[in-house]
C-alpha cells in the first residue's frame, strides 16, 4: 500500500494536462486573434519558430508545475504543496472533507489516469482536485483519507455538548461584561460516504429537456448573421435569381422566425446532450454529487447541509410536459443545477435537503395589491421623464415609449395575482408571470434577516422581508409590517435554537 | 397542518434504477420534532432597545459636509472672478451649495436612524432614510468581526465595527473606541461558541 505520509506527485503525464490547462486559460479572444493572424498569413515564415518557442515554454512551465505539486497525508490533514515562484501550502483537516470522488474525463480515459475531487466544508470553494493520478494511488488516497476522517469524527463524537435553554433578552452595557465568558463547542456530525443514485436522466428525458428549453438561444448568432447578411443575401440571390431579394418583403418575417426557432432547437439539443448526457445525482448523508457530460464528464458536489436554498424554474413549455429546472444553491461553488426534473424528482430533491414536500406547503399568503399602483406609478414617472427628454431629441417618436407603462401594469398585475408565499416550515415563495419560479429556504439556514421599508411602505404600514442565506436571498415584499417583524423574530429564533447544522 | 416526513426516499420515475442498489434512507437520523412555536417563545426585537451612535459621528459627518461647502464657495468665487459668464458660474455654485445643504439634512436624518442592538444571540442594525432597513445577524452566523478607524475617526476617538457573515455584512459606525472593542469582543466570543 502506498505510504501517503510521504509527498507524492501526480503521474508524469500530468505535464500534458497542465500544458492544456495553460492553453485553455489563454482566452477565447486571444486564440481567435492568433487564428486570424495565421489564416491571413501575417505569421508566414515566423510561425514555426513561434510555435516551437511557445511549445517549449509551455512544456517547461508545465514540467516545473508538475515537479512542485505534491500531496501527502500527515497529522490528520491533507497537505498539498504547489507553486513555481510562490509556494502555496493548502492544509485541509480530515473532518472538513465531506467526500472524495474519482472521475475520468475524455483525456483521462485515453491516458489511463483519473482525477480525484475532494469536497470540503470550506466557505469559499466547495471542492478542489488532484489531477492526473494513477488509479491505484488515487484509490489508496481515497481509502486512507476517508479512514482518517472516520477515525477523527469518531473521536470528536465523544465531546458532545448539551444546548442550553434559549433566551434572547436585550443586553445592557453591564450585561456585555458578564457575557464575555466561555461557551461550549457544538457537536460534530458523523456519516459515511456511501452514494446512492437518486436521479438519472435517460435519452427521452434529455430530448424533452432540449425541446422545452427557451427557444431564443439563436439570438446569440443573430449579431454575426446580421453582420454577414449582405454576403448571405448575394449568395442567396445567385441561387434564386428569379426572386428579387434586394428589398424587404413581409414573408421574410415568418422565415426569419422559423430560422431562429430551428437554430434554437438545434443549439438546445447540442447544449443539452453535450452538457447533461447521463446526468446523474448520487446522494449520501454526507454528499450530493452531480455528474454529466458527453465528451468530458463534469462533476459538481455539495453536501445536503451546505445546500442553503432550493429554486425551481418552469417556463410554459416545461409546464406543459411537467418538467422543471431545479437549482440547489450551496455555499461556495457547489451549486447543483438539475434540468428536466419531474414533480416526483423535485419532491425527492426537497426531501434530500430536508425541505417539506410540495403537498405540505400551503402557499396561501398573498402580497398587497398596492404593489401594482406603486410599480406603475414609478414606471410612469420614468417613462414621462424619458419621453420628455426624448421629445427634445427625436420629436414625437419618443411617444412610442408610453405603451411600456401598460406593459408594466399588465406584468405587475399578473405578478401580484399569482405571487404566493408561506412560512409554515421553510420560507417559500412562488411567482408565475411567464416563468414559474419557486424559492424555498429553511429559517435555520438564515445568515441574516432584514425588514426593509420604502417611504411608500412606511406610510401604509407595509414592509419587505428578506431571508439571507449564504447562497441567496428569499424575499417577500409588500406584506404588513407587523407580520414581517413577527416572521423576522421567528426566523431568528429558528437560526439561534435549531441544532441542525446550517452548513 | 404539517405532514409527517415520508418513511423513505421516493423511487425516481422515468429514471434508470440500478439493480441491487442500497435502499437505506438518506434522511438524517436525529429524531424529528415539530412542536408549535408559541408567540410567547419568540422574543421580539424591540425598537426602544436600539442604541444610537455617538454624537461625535454626526459632528464629524457634518464637518465633512461643511468643508465641502466651504470648498464649493471658494471654487465658485475663484471661477466667478476668472470666468466671463459669472451668472452661470454663480448658478452652478448655488446648485452645488443647495445639494450640499440637502446632503447635510440627509446626514442628520441618517444619523437619527442609525442604531444597533445587541441581544444574547444576535446583533441588529437599523439604518436608512429613504429605505429603512433593520438587519439582524445571529452570532452563530458571524464569520469574523473587524474594527476600522479612518484618520478622522481616530481624531474623534471613534471606530466602525464591521460584522461579516456568509450573508450580507453589517456595519456599526460612530462607536467610541472602547465600546467598539467591547462589541467586537462580545460578538467574536459569542460567534465562537455558536451564539
Amino acid at each position: 500500500m502506498a505510504d501517503l505520509s510521504q509527498p507524492h506527485r501526480q503521474s508524469p503525464l500530468a505535464v500534458l494536462f497542465l500544458a492544456l490547462k495553460a492553453l485553455g486559460s489563454i482566452g477565447l479572444s486571444q486564440q481567435l486573434i492568433l487564428l486570424f493572424f495565421i489564416l491571413t498569413g501575417a505569421l508566414d515564415g515566423r510561425l514555426l519558430p513561434l510555435v516551437t518557442a511557445a511549445v517549449t515554454l509551455l512544456t517547461a512551465v508545465a514540467t516545473l508545475g508538475w515537479w512542485r505539486y505534491t500531496f501527502q497525508l500527515i497529522d490528520d490533514q491533507l497537505v498539498v504543496t504547489k507553486g513555481i515562484i510562490r509556494v502555496d501550502r493548502l492544509t485541509v483537516p480530515f473532518d472538513r472533507i465531506q467526500s472524495i470522488s474519482i472521475d475520468q474525463q475524455l483525456l483521462h480515459r485515453i491516458t489511463g489516469l483519473v482525477k480525484v475531487t475532494v469536497d470540503t466544508a470550506g466557505s469559499d470553494d466547495a471542492e478542489f482536485t488532484i489531477d492526473a493520478l494513477d488509479r491505484p494511488l488515487a484509490e489508496a488516497f481515497q481509502r486512507q483519507t476517508l479512514a482518517g476522517r472516520a477515525a477523527q469524527r469518531a473521536a470528536a463524537s465523544n465531546n458532545l455538548s448539551t444546548p442550553t435553554a434559549h433566551s434572547d433578552t436585550h443586553l445592557g452595557a453591564a450585561s456585555m461584561d458578564a457575557l464575555l465568558g466561555g461557551g461550549q463547542p457544538r457537536s460534530a456530525d458523523i456519516g459515511d460516504d456511501a452514494g446512492q443514485v437518486v436521479l438519472r436522466h435517460n435519452v427521452r428525458r434529455l430530448v424533452l429537456t432540449a425541446l422545452t428549453a427557451p427557444p431564443w438561444t439563436a439570438l446569440a448568432v443573430l449579431g454575426p448573421l446580421t453582420a454577414a447578411s449582405d454576403q448571405l443575401g448575394d449568395r442567396l440571390q445567385e441561387r434564386i435569381p428569379d426572386v428579387d431579394l434586394s428589398g424587404f418583403v413581409w414573408w421574410w418575417i415568418p422565415i426569419v422566425l422559423l430560422a431562429i426557432l430551428i437554430i434554437s432547437i438545434v443549439t438546445n439539443f447540442i447544449t443539452v446532450f453535450t452538457q447533461h448526457w447521463d446526468l446523474t445525482l448520487r446522494a449520501s448523508p454526507q454528499a450530493l454529487r452531480r455528474t454529466s457530460g458527453l465528451l468530458s464528464k463534469s462533476s459538481r458536489a455539495s453536501s445536503p447541509t451546505r445546500v442553503q436554498m432550493l429554486r425551481s424554474r418552469q417556463n410554459p413549455l416545461q409546464r406543459a410536459v411537467g418538467l422543471s429546472t431545479v437549482g440547489l444553491a450551496s455555499i461556495g461553488d457547489g451549486d447543483l443545477s438539475l434540468p428536466g426534473c419531474d414533480d416526483r424528482q423535485v419532491d425527492q430533491l426537497r426531501h434530500l435537503v430536508d425541505l417539506p414536500l410540495s403537498a405540505a406547503l400551503p402557499l396561501d399568503q398573498r402580497i398587497d395589491r398596492r404593489q401594482v399602483y406603486l410599480a406603475v406609478r414609478n414606471t410612469a414617472v420614468v417613462i414621462a421623464a424619458t419621453t420628455a427628454a426624448g421629445w427634445w431629441l427625436v420629436g414625437r417618436w419618443s411617444l412610442l415609449l408610453t405603451p411600456l407603462v401598460l406593459l408594466r401594469w399588465a406584468y405587475v398585475r399578473r405578478y401580484v395575482q399569482t405571487f404566493r408565499w408561506s412560512m409554515s416550515g421553510p420560507l417559500a415563495t412562488r411567482s408565475d408571470v411567464v416563468m414559474r419560479v419557486h424559492e424555498l429556504a429553511l429559517p435555520h439556514k438564515a445568515n441574516a434577516v432584514r425588514v426593509t421599508q420604502t417611504i411608500f411602505e412606511r406610510r401604509r404600514d407595509l414592509a419587505h422581508l428578506h431571508l439571507d442565506t449564504a447562497a441567496g436571498t428569499v424575499t417577500v415584499g409588500m406584506i404588513p409590517v407587523g407580520l414581517a417583524r413577527d416572521l423576522r423574530d421567528r426566523i431568528l429564533l429558528a437560526a439561534e435554537t435549531d441544532d441542525r447544522p446550517w452548513m | 397542518m404539517t405532514l409527517p416526513p415520508p418513511s423513505g426516499p421516493p423511487t425516481p420515475s422515468g429514471a434508470l434504477h440500478p439493480p441491487g442498489a442500497p435502499t437505506a434512507p438518506l434522511a438524517p437520523t436525529e429524531p424529528f420534532t415539530n412542536r408549535p412555536v408559541l408567540a410567547a417563545d419568540v422574543e421580539p426585537l424591540r425598537d426602544e432597545h436600539f442604541i444610537g451612535l455617538d454624537r461625535r459621528y454626526l459632528l464629524l459627518s457634518l464637518g465633512l459636509v461643511g468643508a465641502a461647502c466651504a470648498a464649493a464657495v471658494v471654487v465658485t468665487a475663484v471661477l466667478a472672478a476668472m470666468a466671463g459668464n459669472r451668472g452661470l458660474v454663480l448658478l452652478l455654485g448655488g446648485a452645488a451649495l443647495l445639494l450640499l445643504a440637502g446632503l447635510a439634512v440627509f446626514t442628520v436624518a441618517s444619523f437619527r436612524r442609525w442604531a444597533y442592538q445587541l441581544r444574547e444571540h444576535d446583533v441588529s442594525v437599523r439604518r436608512g432614510v429613504i429605505t429603512l432597513s433593520v438587519a439582524s445577524v445571529p452570532y452563530a452566523r458571524v464569520q469574523h468581526v473587524s474594527i476600522r478607524r479612518g484618520a478622522l475617526e481616530r481624531l474623534a476617538g471613534l471606530a466602525t465595527v464591521d460584522v461579516n457573515s456568509a450573508g450580507p455584512d453589517i456595519s456599526i459606525p460612530g462607536l467610541p473606541v472602547h465600546d467598539a472593542e467591547r462589541v467586537r469582543q462580545l460578538i467574536t466570543k459569542r460567534a465562537g461558541t455558536g451564539g
